[in-house]
């Protein structure tokens, strides 16, 4: 089943710096989250780019299909990239 | 099974899309109604249905619903709106669903779309935002879509109303069909949820978007200089993948509004400006509804006579209501201001700088609207906790709620300070009530927590609590829509609290008057005014006002306070804008030639313990008064919607308790601590 988890060593969406871009690799299934972050466009192939970082890192936003999206920390290390 | 009544009943058109794609600009179009539409993703929490204006020809019902990013919800308005769409409690399965489809974000749009035409629904496509697509550069074909997604698709700019004609041709068209259509074609959830599915779909989604947006055409006869510019833009247009990227203006402005150190300055002194701003612009106007009700008053005790009915009327009816009313200004511009705030696209912004320190706290992000819209009123902020998807974080938003200052308590404030600090310093007095504010934030925080380490024996959830935010483009504030807003919530404040007042006044004015309505006063060697004054405070001495009161001064007194300010404060378990108008009525101001206000504010620095020179309106007492109102949950209503939106009375009858235990505590602390201080 869990043949999209992340393991530690690989590099999240939440390691990105401000202005970076990456393009998404696969999306962890196990986070609660998963589902909703691919519906609202998060899908692999995707590129997107870390636009801001709030005071504590946390939630941060990205560019994504034309969109900004905020998420929290823990939601964009489930998003390997 | 339900009946098949499609032949006989009035068409259902129902509007769905994902948040913050024009949906209620449209409804509003089309019903001519006025409900709230603000560049905020989850504004609309609740369905409303409504006829299509006459204007339009077209006889059917319309229904407006909450944002959904996929048929999969996740928050309680999200599961509202899957619920309306498949089998609506009363209306039973919309006939036709008409999607907005935000044409500037168009693939992640379209995933919906996908998903409800497969489920079977009669779809039609409606294209809004075009301007910002223009913005960017692009154009789409609405005929090419049509092809691929096999059905309708209308250009739609609700806010102008340009494009309406042709979405109520393509509805008058599925209209006549309805009939035709056979039975067995029901919508049924049979889209697969599955990842690969997910995946799949995003694919063909991405090759539909690449045949149906184009780079837009140059328009012919240009200039030179144009052209110039033309071709500098063209350089951008044509670089791969500019269609994905977001407003170009709002990726700047972001990079000072969500600045670490910038962002945090900015959000607290917008935060700070909103509320000093209500007490500075509104004093004009407040003056003026003043003098208006005090030249009523006055006017009616003339033409009427000293006698019951003319004293009902200026001193019951007429300066009751116009104690609150005098309030209306700031309550006008705090609303203008919300509303302000959340067209512009800051307050996704707000949320999303607030979670971190929200979430420690056991709340969430997105608590952030339904608390600053619980300074206006807590009714809609906690209607509006519905985006919220983790339940404990839901619960205890509302539990909250009622912390947040609403536009009710601000007469008493307003009054209150006024008494504390004289009028022509506007300066403190606006940060008098800054301070207020920031000290029921404060507290309500501290509440929330200290209720979030002992949620567990009551609050048993363990969602996954999760923060993810569409932060939509910023926008110039539409001043026109925000007033017609401002007026329309103005009218339900007058509305709601207008009669609780008028009856409560009158009730105060009776209970203040009977039974002993004319005293007997050892008249000999006084003036005509000074009798009418004895009279009245003998009057009301024994009273049966004074009886009620007398029976709760126990629990006054160690407030500070006399049976009259418990007799004003029983009222406001009603509705806590009634305190001022009880006061009114209760201190029987007389006319003494200054406007109700100010009489009030004389008569209230007069006031003392019967039979003593005991002031009862001390600063220690007042801002006992103040930190009273702070806690205490004095409205009916909002006990309702608690106990609505909780499933239950759990929740409210906890409010009621722990909030009226705090205020009568805190007060007391507060005026005992004021006077160990030396403060009186
Ligand atoms: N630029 C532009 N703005 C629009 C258009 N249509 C609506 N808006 C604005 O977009 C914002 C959102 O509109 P709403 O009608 O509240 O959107 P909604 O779909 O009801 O949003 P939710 O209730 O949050 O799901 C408002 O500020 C509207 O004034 C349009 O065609 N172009
Ligand atoms: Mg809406």
């Amino acid at each position: 089943m869990n043949k999209h988890k992340i393991t530690d060593n690989m590099k999240t969406a939440a390691d990105m710096k401000i202005g970076e871009k990456a393009r998404i690799e696969d999306i962890d299934n196990s986070h609660p989250s998963s589902h909703r972050l691919m519906e609202i466009g998060f899908t692999p192939g995707q590129e997107i780019e870390m636009l801001n970082k709030t005071l504590f890192n946390d939630p941060i936003s990205f560019s994504i299909r034309g969109s900004i999206i905020a998420i929290r920390k823990n939601e964009a290390a489930s998003i390997k990239i | 099974m339900k009946e098949q009544t499609t032949v006989n009943k009035t068409p259902l058109i129902a509007i769905t899309g994902q948040p913050n794609t024009g949906k209620t600009t449209l409804f509003n179009q089309l019903s001519g109604k006025k409900f709230k539409t603000v560049n905020y993703p989850g504004s609309t929490v609740e369905y409303s249905v409504s006829k299509i204006l006459s204007k339009y020809a077209v006889n059917a019902n319309i229904l407006d619903s909450p944002g959904i990013i996929s048929l999969l919800p996740v928050s309680p308005d999200e599961e509202l709106s899957v619920q309306t769409l498949f089998n609506h409690p009363e209306y039973g399965t919309p006939d036709i669903i008409a999607v907005t489809v935000d044409a500037s974000q168009l693939s992640r749009n379209l995933y919906l779309v996908r998903q409800l035409i497969n489920s079977g629904f009669n779809v039609v496509v409606i294209l809004t935002m075009l301007d910002l697509l223009h913005k960017k550069g692009f154009d789409i074909s609405d005929k090419k879509l049509s092809e691929i997604l096999k059905c309708d698709v209308v250009k739609v700019n609700s806010m102008t109303g340009e494009g309406i004609d042709n979405f109520l041709t393509s509805v008058n068209k599925s209209i006549q069909q309805l009939g035709k259509m056979s039975e067995n074609n029901s919508v049924k959830k049979n889209y697969p949820l599955s990842r690969e599915n997910l995946l799949k779909s995003y694919t063909e989604i991405e090759q539909i978007e690449k045949d149906v947006i184009f780079a837009a055409n140059i328009p012919e006869n240009i200039n030179e200089t144009d052209l110039v510019k033309i071709n500098k833009e063209l350089v951008v247009l044509n670089s791969p993948g500019s269609f994905q990227k977001p407003d170009e203006f709002t990726l700047k402005l972001d990079k000072i509004v969500l600045h670490k150190f910038w962002g945090l300055i900015i959000f607290f002194l917008t935060m700070l400006l909103m509320f000093t701003s209500v007490f500075y612009i509104a004093a004009p106007a407040m003056d003026l509804v003043n003098e208006a009700f005090s030249f009523l008053s006055e006017s009616a005790s003339e033409l009427l006579g000293d006698n019951w009915y003319g004293n009902l009327l200026s001193q019951g009816i007429i300066s009751g209501v116009g104690s609150v009313l005098v309030f209306l200004p700031q309550i006008l511009i705090l609303f203008l201001i919300l509303s302000l705030l959340e067209d512009s696209g800051f307050l996704a912004r707000g949320a999303m700088i607030i979670d971190k320190p929200l979430s420690k706290l056991g709340l969430n992000g997105k608590s952030f609207v339904p608390m600053l819209s619980g300074f206006a009123c807590a009714i809609p902020a906690m209607m509006a906790t519905r985006t919220i998807t983790n339940k404990k974080e839901r619960m205890l938003t509302i539990f909250i709620i009622p912390l947040m200052s609403c536009s009710a308590r601000l007469p008493v404030y307003a009054l209150l300070i006024a008494f504390l600090i004289p009028k022509e310093d506007a300066l403190t007095g606006g940060l008098t009530l800054t301070l207020i504010y920031i000290f029921s934030i404060v507290s309500s925080l501290v509440i929330a927590s200290v209720v979030n380490k002992f949620s567990k024996s009551f609050l048993r959830t363990s969602d996954n609590s999760s923060f993810i935010l569409e932060l939509p483009a910023y926008r110039k504030p539409k001043l026109a829509s925000s007033i017609t807003s401002m007026f329309s919530n103005a009218k339900q404040y007058v509305v709601k609290a207008g009669p609780v007042i008028l009856y409560l006044s009158v009730i105060l004015w009776v209970l203040t008057y009977l039974p002993n309505y004319d005293p007997v006063v050892n008249e000999t060697g006084r003036s005509e005014d000074e009798i009418v004054m004895l009279k009245n405070s003998e009057r009301i001495a024994t009273s049966y006002a004074s009886e009620i009161g007398h029976f709760i001064e126990p629990v006054m007194k160690p407030l500070g306070m006399d049976w009259r300010v418990g007799v004003a404060l029983i009222a406001t378990f009603a509705a806590r804008e009634v305190f001022v108008s009880s006061l009114m009525v209760i201190f029987k101001v007389t006319d003494t030639g200054e406007d109700n206000q100010n009489s009030l504010l004389s008569a209230m620095q007069n006031a003392t313990f019967e039979n003593t020179e005991i002031k009862i309106f001390t600063p220690a007492t007042t801002a006992g008064l103040i930190v009273f109102f702070v806690f205490a949950l004095q409205c009916l209503s909002t006990v309702a919607i608690s106990k609505k939106e909780t499933g239950g009375w759990k929740i409210p009858l906890m409010q009621i308790v722990t909030f009226t235990f705090i205020a009568y505590i805190s007060a007391f602390i507060t005026v005992n601590g004021l006077r160990f201080f030396g403060v009186e």
